[in-house]
């Protein structure tokens, strides 16, 4: 207890101020003034820009390490070098853990990672979102065994807490090591362009344990993740930006699952024709298009907010609203590969489509998809295993499920991207809509190959029996006729259709889920 | 700044845009894939200006093939 001060109430007062202020202070003036002149904020800086003014309230800030070991003993790691608390974003409560790279580099110890550990958990118990801002030079390996257990705690706590509350981590510092598993597994990940670094390991170890000579942008920096591994799914600009577009997400979702995300006041007609539909289809089904326009034209006053912009752009997926209602849009991009889903995209969109399930968020397709990819590459990387994602993701979704068939709605990629069968509530399909087991000219082919190789002239037969296919089948007639599309429809109408289509599925999301047979989960194929 | 530009699947190059030398801006079609029934455009994904372009009209790509390689 020698710690402790004796003296009048006022010494007491004055010793605890003094106490406060200093770790109020992080790692001191000269390191605060060195990050801003990297146009970085402090911890402290970031939660005050993140929260509404005057809300956020701390937890733990005295907490500090117990290991002796190596000098720590004499250690002055303000606030363990990670200020955690809550307080309200836009009116709504939120958990957060700022890391603070000025407080002994932000290291990670027994106690850190305690306190992120507990917030998580105090999160999870109030139904509140949980946001990390990660900046961190890594592991404290002064403290041994005891660093290593508390990530174990730190994975556990978060674990535990996916699929009840949104989790999102902001990556506006380095985050290497195992630690990194932290950020990863959190529901979203912002990544700051400068800033941000992600991996298993950093440059000096990859070289030492494997030769490889590689940068630390290259290796772990915002292309390596937003474009090539599809672990980040937002790339944010700086600091206040990665904060803005972390407020931007959470407004889209509930603070928990047992909650409806947040309908806004819509200020655009629900029922508003788009004529430019009608005439929007190429002639020949050759020729791609562009779908971003087409999803910001269905949406809310054309907001779209996209997930995984960078990443396996032949799919596209991203969060927008209609009369109100937060939604999830899942997509195809014809001018990018075709549309096709390829292992990168079924992964991308399965990812998007679980978390809407989780938190009640519906969703809606737009289709223009000619096929899952083929070939040797895709085939021994396990298309079907990772195509099979997506299957499991639709079939066991509870949230209202609406799909338009725009152009292409061909073979696995037919229920790949949402029909029927596999749980769409509504099926709309434009009269462009093309929806059957396979393209005309591959089917043709296949059926009648003996034909056309035999025939006097193989090249006419083959184009008679592909036009005869394609007249009978390559439209969304037969599809309708048996009832698998409720309708098809005047382009121009497709937003007042989900609409519709919304209000009548409304109350779904209590109704589905409950009704179904008690199981731990599906086994998907991970 | 040299970017390898390789073909995203397999397929055949329909037609080629662009020639060694060439200015391009970033965006700008070097050539059209035929793949999956579709006319794939493939873009430049910088500025700059064409230091080698492999495939012709006609050329059959595998996923990976180097198809040009622009240098900012």
């Amino acid at each position: 207890m020698s710690e402790v001060t004796g003296g009048t109430t006022a010494e007491r007062m004055e010793e605890w101020q003094k106490r406060r202020e200093h770790i109020l202070a992080q790692g001191g003036e000269k390191a605060i003034e060195k990050r801003h002149a990297k146009g970085q904020m402090s911890a402290r800086e970031r939660l005050e820009y993140f929260f509404d003014p005057g809300t956020f309230s701390e937890i733990g800030m005295w907490v500090r390490n117990r290991t002796t070991a190596f000098g720590l003993d004499k250690a002055d790691i303000p606030a363990e070098g990670i200020v955690t608390g809550f307080g309200k974003v836009n009116g709504r409560d939120v958990v957060a853990g700022a890391e603070d790279f000025t407080s002994m580099m932000g290291t990670f110890g027994e106690y850190h990672g305690k306190k992120l550990s507990t917030a998580i958990d105090f999160a999870k118990d109030k139904g509140w979102p949980f946001v990390t801002l990660n900046d961190s030079a890594g592991a404290r390996l002064q403290e041994g065994m005891d660093t290593l257990e508390s990530y174990g705690w730190t994975f556990h706590s978060q674990i535990q807490a996916s699929g009840i509350i949104p989790q999102i981590s902001l990556l506006m510092g380095p985050c290497l090591g195992g630690q990194a598993y932290h950020p990863v597994m959190m529901d979203f990940v912002i990544q700051t362009r400068e800033t941000g670094f992600m991996g298993i390991a950093g440059p000096a170890f990859v070289k030492t344990q494997t030769g490889e000579k590689i940068s630390l942008e290259e290796l772990s920096g915002w292309r390596s993740h937003a474009v090539k591994s599809g672990q980040t799914h937002i790339v944010a600009e700086d600091d206040k930006d990665c904060l803005d577009k972390c407020k931007e997400l959470l407004s889209f979702f509930p603070s928990n699952n047992k909650e409806r995300p947040p309908r806004i006041e819509c200020s655009d007609d629900p029922e508003r024709e788009i004529p430019e539909f009608d005439t929007l289809i190429p002639d020949e089904p050759t020729k791609p298009y562009n779908m971003y326009p087409l999803i910001k034209k269905v949406v809310d006053n054309g907001h779209f907010v996209e997930i995984f912009k960078d990443y396996a752009k032949s799919a596209i997926c991203g969060f927008a609203r209609m009369n109100g209602r937060p939604v999830g849009i899942v997509s195809n991009q014809p001018l990018v590969m075709a549309g096709v889903l390829d292992i990168n995209a079924c992964d991308k969109l399965a990812r998007f489509i679980r978390f809407c399930d989780l938190f009640n968020i519906p969703l809606v397709s737009l289709t223009d998809c000619p096929a899952y990819m083929i070939g040797s590459q895709q085939d021994w990387n396990g298309i079907l295993r990772h195509g099979a994602k997506l299957l499991y993701s639709w079939a066991d979704a509870s949230v209202p499920m609406i799909g338009i068939m725009i152009r292409k709605s061909f073979a696995g990629a037919h229920y790949g991207m949402l029909d029927k069968s596999i749980g769409a509530d509504f099926i709309y399909a434009w009269p462009t809509a093309r929806v059957t087991i396979v393209g005309a000219d591959t089917a043709a082919s296949i059926i009648f190959a003996r034909e056309i190789r035999e025939s006097e002239n193989p090249k006419e037969t083959q184009a008679a029996r592909i036009k005869e296919f394609s007249e009978m089948y390559e439209s969304p007639y037969q599809a309708a006729q048996r009832g698998y599309i409720d309708d098809i429809i005047w382009p121009h109408d497709t937003r007042k259709l989900i609409n519709r289509s919304l209000d009548v599925l409304d109350k779904k999301w209590e109704r589905d889920f409950f009704a179904r047979p008690w199981r731990k989960y599906s086994n998907i194929n991970l | 700044m040299e970017e390898i530009m390789e073909a995203p699947l397999p397929g055949k190059i329909l037609s080629v845009d662009v020639k060694a030398g060439s200015a391009v801006d970033e965006g700008d079609m070097i050539c059209t894939l035929e793949a999956m029934k579709m006319e794939n455009p493939i873009l430049a994904p910088i500025k700059g200006t064409v230091k080698e372009i492999v495939v012709e009209a006609g050329s059959t790509v595998q996923t990976g093939d180097k198809i040009a390689v622009i240098e900012s």
